[in-house]
């Protein structure tokens, strides 16, 4: 018994005043090895490890390729459009269509009205999605399952079908008093010489401001579930503390709620502001005559000063390629900056049934 | 002296009076305290409120009214005349012109078969992004790429410039070019149907499968919000869970069937109704572009008709779906 125990002492090698430095009798290190990476468990774990990895990258793939060959494709000159030799990477670069985009379409001025209508439209909804959230995840009123169901109903509609009162809506603006569309059936356009009986709001900023400010506007029932959801998971008590502190309902929400959910803010305004920024449906419907000029009224645009003599189809094909490239620039570099938060706002927001 | 055997009584017969009507006020104090919670309540909802009643409502309304109408420019000025005409553009949608009941059929046949493949997915993408994963938070970033920029712009100009996109899936032999997933998988399609025309299961779930593939761009990119909140809703499983799981000496892949599936149903459900939403009314599908091209090319109003009966549809769908997955779903039970 003794005689065991001294031999499986460690054995000492080396001592000094305050360090020793002992030698374990245990299995030798390739032994070792052998045990931990030569099983079964550990090749499949490894194996699995390579596939997913592989995926991810496929997936990767597919998603990056196209802006990749877009991207290509926009530096490419006539020589290259008609080169059978040129794969993918021009041989001829030039910065051509570029250029006529901005000069020939006035790229930066509809920039800058893309980006002032987006900006506000994604501020203002985010604000208003956030307070309706609020109102839905805490407080408990008659009605405010049916009020959700409605949310979820503005969901659904799809835009077809509101399509065209939505445009007559803003064009001859009304609300219920002045309705004279009920009563003889003719719809009047603002004269102003004689009587008033409508406003033409399109072409402004106001329809997208009236939507948003109503919580009715693009998406805008799912960044209401989005925020419903995240104030949910934020415990009652934090509010109740406050209550009992002597701050009232509406100090507590900006006090204490609203700080709280700035990652599910900027979530949701990342949504607001890219889907605003992409949106057709509204920039063909409210902004069609050129009052103010877009982003998306670019496509489809006759480009004068790229004229080929040959590959004509293909160069306006990347030439379009390169609009829509220059349109999700500027998204692409706000995204790399906020995506952090995209992930992360979410994953705050947790999951309550 | 009188005047203070008065008090004293007053005070005597008053004390016994005063805790009922106590009582009574703390209730009735109560009472109003829910009650402002509800007009507060009433006051952070007030915004969506006003919406519906000032634009929503008298929107859907005159939309309806439109499909059930006829629509002409008037004579003098500049408005339009409109004349009811009861379900003459419901007639016209659905037994005149015979594009539109295809196009619906066959939309709706194209989504039904993307939604569980999208739902899959993403739950998948999910799983795998919330792992350990090599360079996980580029991963990340690339994946909701798709999020931010593929809505019905890009998607227009894709189908827009086909002819470019057949000129590069030629130069790139096999690749999916379109970012609506309009180029050809040249290669894979191919041998993938005969790998299952040799494996004998069946016509129909080969041809399930290759739409999946061929769709795969397009799928990987309507994907996105439903990844995000998979990724979110496997964030608030508690590892704690998975521990004793572990200890218990249950593998990954057992535990994944009983916890993480069980645990994150719910959002299943939300996402499955999200897809079936979100596939139904994004611009990019073939009704919906129907619809949109007769907006602006034929009348106004049998397009209102035509998206009221879409309308009708995705209620169905909808409808469906949540009976179908309601059984399914498992709440977990939040501590009182």
């Amino acid at each position: 018994m003794d005689n065991n125990n001294i031999n499986n002492a460690p054995r000492i090698l080396k001592e000094s005043k305050n360090k020793i430095t002992v030698d374990f009798e245990r299995t030798s290190k390739i032994e070792r090895m052998k045990l931990k990476y030569l099983n079964m468990s550990y090749v499949g774990t490894l194996l699995w490890r390579i596939l997913r990895f592989a995926l991810l990258l496929g997936i990767s793939y597919v998603i990056l390729y196209p802006f990749f060959s877009k991207i290509m494709a926009s530096f490419m000159s006539e020589k290259d459009f008609v080169d059978v030799t040129v794969k993918l990477i021009p041989k001829y670069p030039t910065l051509d269509t570029y250029k006529a985009i901005i000069v020939d379409l006035q790229y930066f001025q509809a920039l800058l009205n893309t980006f002032l209508l987006s900006l506000v439209t994604a501020l203002v909804q985010t604000f208003i999605c956030c307070i309706i959230g609020y109102g839905f995840a805490k407080f408990k009123f008659p009605g405010s399952k049916i009020l959700f169901a409605l949310v979820i109903f503005t969901m659904i509609v799809p835009h077809s079908t509101i399509q065209l009162a939505l445009f007559v809506k803003f064009r001859y603006f009304d609300i219920y008093g002045l309705l004279n569309l009920l009563g003889g059936g003719v719809v009047e356009s603002l004269d102003i010489t004689g009587g008033v009986t409508a406003i033409d709001l399109t072409g402004k900023l106001w329809p997208l401001l009236i939507l948003s400010l109503g919580g009715i506007g693009f998406k805008n029932g799912l960044y209401i579930f989005l925020m419903r959801q995240f104030f949910r998971g934020v415990p009652d008590e934090l509010e109740e503390s406050a209550y009992i502190d002597g701050s009232s309902v509406f100090r507590t929400f900006i006090k204490i709620v609203l700080p709280l959910s700035v990652p599910m803010m900027i979530t949701i305004f990342l949504f607001s502001f890219s889907w605003q920024w992409t949106d057709k449906f509204y920039t063909d419907l409210l902004y069609s005559n050129n009052q103010m000029y877009l982003l998306p009224h670019l496509i489809g645009k006759p480009i004068p000063s790229l004229n080929y003599e040959h590959a004509q189809d293909i160069a306006e094909a990347a030439a379009q390629n390169t609009i829509g490239l220059m349109i999700i620039a500027p998204l692409i570099i706000v995204y790399l900056f906020c995506q952090r938060y995209l992930v992360e706002g979410i994953e705050r927001s947790g999951i309550v049934g | 002296m009188d005047n203070e055997v008065n008090l004293q009584l007053e005070t005597v017969q008053a004390a016994p009076a005063v805790r009922p009507s106590g009582k009574k006020r703390r209730r009735r104090k109560a009472a109003s305290l829910d009650k402002r919670k509800a007009r507060s309540g009433w006051l952070f909802v007030l915004p969506f409120i006003l919406g519906l009643v000032i634009i929503y409502f008298p929107v859907i309304v005159e939309s309806f009214r439109y499909s059930l109408s006829s629509m002409k420019p008037s004579t003098e000025g500049s408005g339009y005349l409109i004349e009811f005409i009861g379900f003459e553009n419901y007639q016209e949608a659905l037994f005149v012109d015979t594009s539109f009941t295809k196009t619906l059929i066959s939309g709706i046949r194209g989504m039904l078969i993307d939604i569980p493949v999208i739902v899959v997915f993403s739950l998948f993408i999910a799983v795998i992004l919330n792992q350990k994963v090599l360079g996980r938070a580029v991963f990340r970033a690339i994946f909701f790429i798709p999020v931010i920029c593929s809505t019905g712009l890009m998607g227009h100009i894709a189908a827009n410039t086909s002819a470019y996109n057949d000129y590069m899936a030629d130069q790139s032999q096999g690749i999916n070019t379109g970012v609506a997933g309009e180029g050809g998988f040249a290669i894979s399609v191919q041998s993938i149907e005969n790998m299952f025309a040799n494996m004998k299961i069946g016509t129909e779930i080969a041809t399930y499968v290759i739409g999946a593939i061929n769709g795969i761009s397009s799928i990987i990119e309507r994907c996105g919000v439903q990844m995000l909140v998979f990724l979110a809703a496997l964030q608030s499983i508690s590892p704690a869970i998975y521990e004793s799981c572990s200890i218990d000496g249950a593998t990954t892949w057992e535990t994944f069937w009983k916890i993480t599936l069980p645990m994150i149903s719910p959002m299943i459900f939300v996402n499955a109704i999200y897809t079936v939403i979100d596939s139904f009314t994004s611009e990019s599908n073939a009704v919906m572009r129907y619809i949109s091209t007769t907006y602006l090319e034929k009348s106004q109003p049998v397009s209102a008709a035509m998206a009221w009966l879409y309308f009708a549809v995705i209620i169905v769908m909808v409808s469906i779906v949540a009976l179908l997955m309601r059984t399914y779903i498992f709440y977990q039970k939040r501590d009182a």
